[in-house]
């Protein structure tokens, strides 16, 4: 009897042994994750210990923020950190900052944990998600109390973080999709573009490129769906409303039709490109990146506070221009964005601290001359203006971008996305790429999302 | 009490305590990291769970939901067994040609079977994906190579769904190092009197392969199919990396998409559905192998 059980205990073993190598490349990765969890974990912990001597001395106190985004934004991030540490002895911070898809997963297997950071980055897509499961603290007691202070800030603007009664998210920065073009390309081929030009004329220009030079388009291929609300907003309508696909499934083909268009006249760059590049990445997008006109852009859809990282990305001797993304009715399709939220997670153990960082990102003037609107242009109207003269020339256009072409022509935007809306962006990618191979056409592509989206979005209500 | 303490004692003293407290680390890791999470994600296999709020108990929806309406979960199975299918085969088939070069004795098989090896511990890294990747781009390393061989090649290996997964699947071969090891350990082991009876007998090279040296490493074989097969059907960072699934889906490994499923699209209870589906199949084929292995595994001596 004993002998057996040792043998079935043996094969338990061998049997754990077998699994433990063969996922050789899985465990490679969990493992990893699980030292990010620890790590939080641990610096959890250490925030539990720094809880006590704060209650006990009111000093020494270690705050965890998260987000998303470039090294120039981590590197800038950092040094306003710093300088909220030097102003406010005792307290340290512990930055981490990951890429735009990683964040979000790592994000939310840390909420599962009630492991997040005391400041979390928010973004209106994922926003919605949280909010409905609790995850969030609802600022807005920190407000009136003055903690927070919103005074030199259009009330509009802070409308975006209130979700239901509460004010779950402070708006830091404004942005507003923004078209960037090879302006050097452009002049030399004496190709004009004007701001809130019509999709006809966009369409033009396209074929007018690339017939006289050969440089192609990139109409925001599987990066994000916002070109797609964009276009859908000039009829009046939205991707998602209440919780479905919001938009007619002849407009959505009509959508589509833009890839087909370009696929057939062969302007448009081939999806084959992106298989070879990490999209979203401003440092690999065709405007500035590619070997030959047949796999680069002239133009990219972008948000304005990616003017400089695009800029930077640029290769010596291309100029970089803004404009506003193609709509057939201006007004009804630009809108005025908040580039990036700032939220307290209930894991916090240090709210009104955490509240207190988002104040001075809002309202120092000290600290945004740090960050020169790399996450959109201050919303504080004070911090706006005086920070103006210290912005380069670059960040200068895009505050004029903003506040003389988005904003005297422009609507509110959409709302918040529901719940499943992540789900249904992939698969609006991979119908893009569908039409694009020429595998199916926009008619079909529009009729599987109405189908399929729907069905995602209502399982998830 | 002095009686008890004596009991105590002696129950101490005995061999088997001493087993089970040395085993002791084992279990409780092999527990706390092993059975519980396994037994949590089978319960989470049967509940709607977004990871952010609390799970919700359905029934089997889930699995009903993956056989009856997911068109991607058969998609990524059957891209998943044809990489799994041709990629073993090839890699096993290479490790025992590198193998039995490797195994004449010169000054310089001990370098060389150190360079085959590498590629084994760092295949699946990161980096090697990041640099096939690159190899395979349409500037890349692998159309300037045919480019000086006079093929005028501008091909986008990765951007064409029919080519796309064989990238992935070159990447496996590659790595064909610690089968190779296990091979050349049991050729050696291959009594060399079979050989040398065998030309007495007047019998070529090939045909002592055939004869001799390939039924005598059936069994090496087979303990190699077995492991490769279960890590091919794992495969998780080449796809996650390189292809993340595209073009449409033509590389979706089983793996990555229960990894969206779970983690980007916040599924998890779909998720952990889906890893019990996958631990089912691996067991299924496992099995599947274990009955044929009578068939064609050599287990007498030599």
């Amino acid at each position: 009897m004993k002998k057996r059980v040792l043998a079935i205990f043996m094969a338990l073993v061998l049997a754990a042994g077998l699994t433990g190598c063969s996922s050789n490349n899985a465990s490679e990765t969990t493992s990893s994750k699980q030292e990010e969890t620890t790590k939080q974990a641990q610096s959890e912990g250490k925030d539990e210990t720094t809880a006590v001597t704060t209650a006990a001395s009111g000093e020494a106190l270690e705050l965890s923020i998260t987000w998303w985004g470039s090294q120039t934004r981590a590197d800038l991030t950092q040094e306003a950190l710093t300088l909220y540490e030097s102003l406010n002895p005792g307290v340290t911070f512990d930055g981490q900052f990951l890429s735009g898809a990683d964040y979000w997963n790592k994000l939310a297997t840390s909420a599962a944990g009630h492991t997040m950071a005391d400041v979390i980055q928010m973004d209106k897509a994922y926003i919605q998600q949280y909010v409905d499961n609790g995850m969030l603290v609802d600022l807005q007691p920190y407000v009136d109390s003055g903690v927070i202070d919103l005074s030199n800030v259009d009330p509009s603007v802070q409308e975006f973080g209130r979700i239901g009664d509460g004010l779950y998210a402070i708006c830091i920065g404004v942005n507003s999709p923004a078209l960037f073009y090879n302006k050097t390309l452009l002049d030399e081929n004496s190709i004009e573009v004007k701001d809130n030009m019509t999709m006809d004329e966009f369409l033009e220009i396209c074929r007018q490129v690339y017939e006289k030079t050969g440089y192609k388009t990139n109409l925001q291929y599987n990066n994000g769906t916002s070109w797609m609300d964009f276009y859908l907003r000039s009829f009046g309508e939205a991707t998602f409303a209440d919780g479905k696909i919001g938009a007619s499934e002849e407009n959505i083909a009509s959508f589509f039709n833009l890839y087909k268009i370009g696929i057939e006249e062969g302007w448009l760059v081939d999806p084959s490109v992106f298989a070879e590049r990490t999209i979203g990445q401003p440092e690999q997008e065709p405007l500035v990146y590619g070997s030959d006109p047949s796999n680069m852009s002239w133009c990219a859809f972008y948000f304005s506070n990616n003017m400089a990282s695009i800029t930077n990305a640029a290769p010596e001797g291309m100029e970089i221009g803004i404009t506003t993304w193609p709509s057939d009715d201006a007004v009804k399709s630009n809108f005025l964005k908040p580039s990036m939220f700032f939220s307290v997670s209930v894991d916090s153990e240090h709210p009104e601290d955490a509240a207190k960082l988002i104040d001075f990102w809002t309202n120092s003037v000290d600290c945004n001359k740090i960050l020169l609107g790399e996450r959109g242009v201050p919303v504080s109207s004070v911090v706006a203006d005086a920070i103006a003269a210290d912005m380069s020339a670059t960040d200068q256009m895009v505050v004029e971008y903003i506040n003389n072409v988005v904003t005297p022509k422009c609507s509110a935007m959409s709302p918040a996305s529901p719940n499943g809306a992540t789900e249904v962006y992939d698969l609006v990618y991979k119908l893009e790429e569908k039409v694009c191979y020429q595998e199916m056409t926009p008619e079909d592509a529009a009729k599987e999302l109405m189908t399929q989206g729907n069905k995602i979005l209502e399982s998830k209500q | 009490m002095k009686k008890s303490m004596t009991a105590l004692k002696q129950h101490l003293n005995k061999n088997s305590t001493a087993g089970v407290v040395f085993a002791l680390p084992f279990i409780i890791g092999f527990t706390m990291f092993m059975i519980v999470p396994m037994g949590m994600s089978l319960y989470y296999s049967f509940c709607e769970f977004e990871i952010l709020g609390a799970p919700k108990f359905i029934g089997i929806e889930n699995y009903i939901k993956m056989f009856t309406e997911d068109e991607t979960f058969y998609k990524s199975i059957s891209v998943t067994f044809f990489y799994a299918l041709v990629s073993v085969p090839l890699r096993l088939t290479f490790a025992l040609i590198v193998a039995l070069i490797l195994l004449r004795n010169t000054k310089a098989t001990g370098f060389y079977r150190a360079a085959y090896y590498l590629p084994s511990i760092i295949g699946g890294s990161v980096a090697i994906s990041i640099l096939w990747k690159r190899l395979f781009a349409e500037d890349g390393t692998f159309n300037h190579l045919l480019q000086a061989i006079g093929v005028n090649s501008h091909f986008s290996w990765l951007g064409n769904k029919n080519t796309a997964i064989w990238v992935l699947i070159l990447l496996a071969v590659w790595q064909f190092g610690s089968s190779m090891l296990i091979f050349l350990s049991a050729l050696k082991q291959i009594p060399s009197s079979l050989y040398e009876a065998s030309r007495v007998d007047g019998s070529g090279k090939v045909n002592q392969f055939f004869r001799i040296t390939l039924p005598l490493l059936t069994p090496t074989i087979f303990f190699n199919l077995v492991m490769q097969m279960i890590s091919g059907f794992l495969a998780f960072t080449q796809c996650f990396i390189i292809t993340q699934g595209r073009p449409m889906s033509s590389t979706l490994f089983y793996s990555v998409y229960m990894y969206q499923q779970s983690f980007e699209f916040y599924n998890t209870g779909y998720g952990a559905a889906m890893a019990w589906v996958m631990l089912i199949i691996i067991s299924a084929i496992t099995a599947i192998l274990f009955k044929t292995k009578k068939l064609w595994v050599y287990e007498g001596g030599f």
